[in-house]
């Protein structure tokens, strides 16, 4: 250990090596903690919007069908059967993110939540009725989905941008 | 340069601090490195979590009874004529209790009614006795608060006139359970019963 000699430059590096591992293991478990509270207020956020609309699409057809169900005619036949497949469709949207559940990854968000929005319409215009338009202006938008180009990835159909990701990356200090 | 592992018992000092620096610098490298990649690897299962567990069960539990009410604002209207209803019940009122429900169910956000996420409380707290400062928000999250808190600034000067004054009280969970109350009522008027449970 005394002479130059001895001095082993292999062990420096390594050691180097075990410094950074143990650092990058507390920094990687104290992320993790960051990434699931930001996941999860994002995502909490964005389920509750995209499902308000829905819900209100889903109790109006819901209410309506309680109310056709006691009349009868050929005009109250053609509502029951917009109401019907307006549920349907409502039916259909995920209530939990397709990343999950491999069975409904498949579904494509952004074109059944433009088919449930036209469904509301025409059952509005064949009750008579002036569709709400507050749930469609703040509604999200197309931007808001990242559609999957290849299928073959399985991504999640929600994916936490790409911009708020990179900024709050910035963002944390330590 | 001295080698840390110089035997040379008079720079002791000199050989601590060396190591100390060197070992300092590449766990906080590391620690810096792996932060980022923690956070990467977990945000996505965090948004699952909340938009299956909290976002979504709460937003579709609102938005159906904000359906409910505006089924009931169209509904109503049509039973104007004559021995369509009893007479006793004065749809003029009804119309306009259902239309107040309607527009306050619209007012509810998701902060008003959103269960606490205790976890990130925890957390946040931990940061704040350890280093003294805030965790940092989402800035996607943090920008609609703050636009939600124009809406505030906005809607108490037009109502009060006096923005000095605490904004309206924001709705809280147990005002949606009365307006979902005074909905079944009104429902029960126009012999409808609205589900207290959909599926």
């Amino acid at each position: 250990m005394n002479s130059a000699n001895d001095f082993d430059l292999e062990s420096l590096v390594h050691l180097e090596q075990t410094f950074y591992d143990d650092g990058y293991k507390d920094g990687f478990d104290h992320g993790r903690i960051h990434g699931l509270i930001e996941g999860r207020a994002l995502g909490r956020e964005k389920g509750f919007e995209m499902w308000e609309e829905l819900g209100f699409y889903e109790g109006f057809a819901v209410l309506w069908k309680m109310i056709c169900a006691r009349r009868v005619g050929d005009s109250n036949e053609r509502i029951m059967n917009h109401i019907n497949q307006l549920l349907q469709l409502i039916s259909q949207f995920p209530r939990v993110n397709p990343s999950l559940t491999s069975s409904s990854a498949d579904v494509d968000i952004p074109k059944l939540f433009r088919q449930i929005r036209s469904r509301y319409k025409i059952l509005c215009s064949t009750l008579g009725v002036k569709p709400s338009l507050r749930s469609a202006d703040g509604a999200p938008s197309e931007e808001d989905f990242q559609e999957d180009s290849n299928p073959s990835t399985r991504q999640p159909v929600w994916k936490v941008d790409e911009q708020s990701r990179v900024a709050t990356g910035q963002s944390l200090e330590f | 340069m001295e080698s840390p592992w110089d035997d040379n018992p008079s720079s002791d000092t000199t050989r601590d601090t060396e190591w100390t620096k060197i070992s300092s610098e590449f766990t906080n490298a590391g620690y810096r490195e792996g932060i980022t990649a923690g956070k990467e690897a977990a945000l996505q299962e965090g948004f699952d979590a909340g938009f299956a567990n909290v976002g979504a069960p709460l937003g579709r539990e609102l938005g159906i009874l904000r359906g409910f009410a505006s089924a009931l604002l169209s509904y109503i209207p049509t039973l104007s004529q004559p021995g369509a209803i009893d007479p006793n019940v004065d749809l003029e009122q009804m119309l306009s209790s259902a239309r107040h429900i309607a527009s306050s169910l619209s007012k509810v956000r998701f902060t008003d009614i959103a269960p606490r996420d205790l976890e990130a409380e925890e957390h946040a707290r931990e940061h704040l006795d350890a280093e003294g400062i805030d965790m940092e928000q989402n800035p996607d999250l943090e920008e609609k608060r703050t636009m939600e808190g124009l809406e505030d600034l906005l809607s108490s000067m037009t109502t009060s006139g006096s923005p000095s004054q605490a904004g309206p009280k924001r709705p809280t969970i147990e005002d949606v359970r009365s307006l979902e109350e005074q909905l079944q009522t009104i429902a029960h008027y126009v012999q409808l019963d609205i589900p207290n449970d959909l599926n």
